[in-house]
């Protein structure tokens, strides 16, 4: 009995972690511009890691379908674009700022995705609320 | 044979086969951005035809259990995942038709009872 409404949590988990996707997007996106980030240095650009659900317990009693669940959120190391600017006060000696590595294209399009996935997760949740009802309809 | 008969035992099988394959592509949906996964399907219909087809349909049923299979031999993505979004919705729609299909049939084996008993 429990399969309908583990699919719902299953769902539920994928709502999660592309909500999360979604939140540190919009990070990426507000910060595009930030040449000072907490220790000082450009923002860095960030990235959410996901991986497959229930790697713990009940993933040994052989339940293996158990959503998904956010690995952490990670820097990525790659170097940030340099722009001429002597009058900026984050400038160095030659005169260039070094901005942070976000790039705003690869953001929106990153939110589109997420967007997306967010729906379908919401579309799989739906169809088994359906199917849960259907269930319920036999004791009519 | 009692109240329920064979036709009771595939359908209430059925529904569970069709449950679980809900679970498994709504698990392939949550999991379209884990870097490096693959996807999973279960082919409930077979288990439930094989068991049918063997020397004692009513043990086997009850005996049954529905595996989920690794599809590993596809990519679709730079980091190894392969789930295909537009593939799992049709799979869910078309599982969700299969479900409501085996609830009507058993709504109706249900209806027959109840007017077998006058009620």
């Amino acid at each position: 009995m429990s399969g309908l409404f583990g699919a719902i949590g299953i769902s539920a988990s994928g709502m999660t972690a592309e909500r999360l996707r979604m939140d540190v997007t919009s990070e990426n996106l507000a910060n595009a511009d930030s040449t000072r980030g907490a220790d000082g240095q450009p923002y860095r650009r960030q990235e959410v890691v996901l991986q497959q659900g229930g790697q713990s317990f009940s993933d040994a009693l052989g339940q293996a379908q158990a959503g998904v669940e956010v690995a952490g959120i990670v820097s990525d190391p790659s170097p940030g674009r340099k722009v001429y600017d002597p009058g900026h006060p984050d400038a160095d000696a030659q005169g260039y700022v070094t901005m942070p590595n976000v790039d705003t294209v690869t953001e929106m399009t990153d939110l589109i995705t997420e967007s997306r996935s967010y729906e379908a997760n919401t579309q799989a949740m739906q169809t088994a609320k359906q199917l849960y009802l259907k269930t319920l309809d036999l004791l009519r | 044979m009692g109240l329920f008969d064979l036709t009771d035992l595939v359908v209430q099988r059925g529904l569970e086969g069709a449950s679980l394959r809900q679970q498994v592509l709504a698990n392939n949906l949550a999991n379209a951005n884990t870097a490096g996964f693959k996807r999973s399907d279960v082919d409930f219909q077979s288990s439930l035809s094989a068991a049918l087809d063997s020397g004692d349909p009513a043990q086997s049923l009850d005996a049954l259990t529905f595996q989920p299979q690794a599809d590993t031999s596809t990519t679709m993505t730079a980091d190894g995942n392969n789930v295909d979004t537009d593939t799992e919705m049709a799979g869910l729609t078309q599982n969700a038709v299969e479900y409501e299909a085996l609830a009507a049939v058993e709504q109706q084996r249900f209806a027959m009872l109840k007017s077998a008993m006058g009620a």
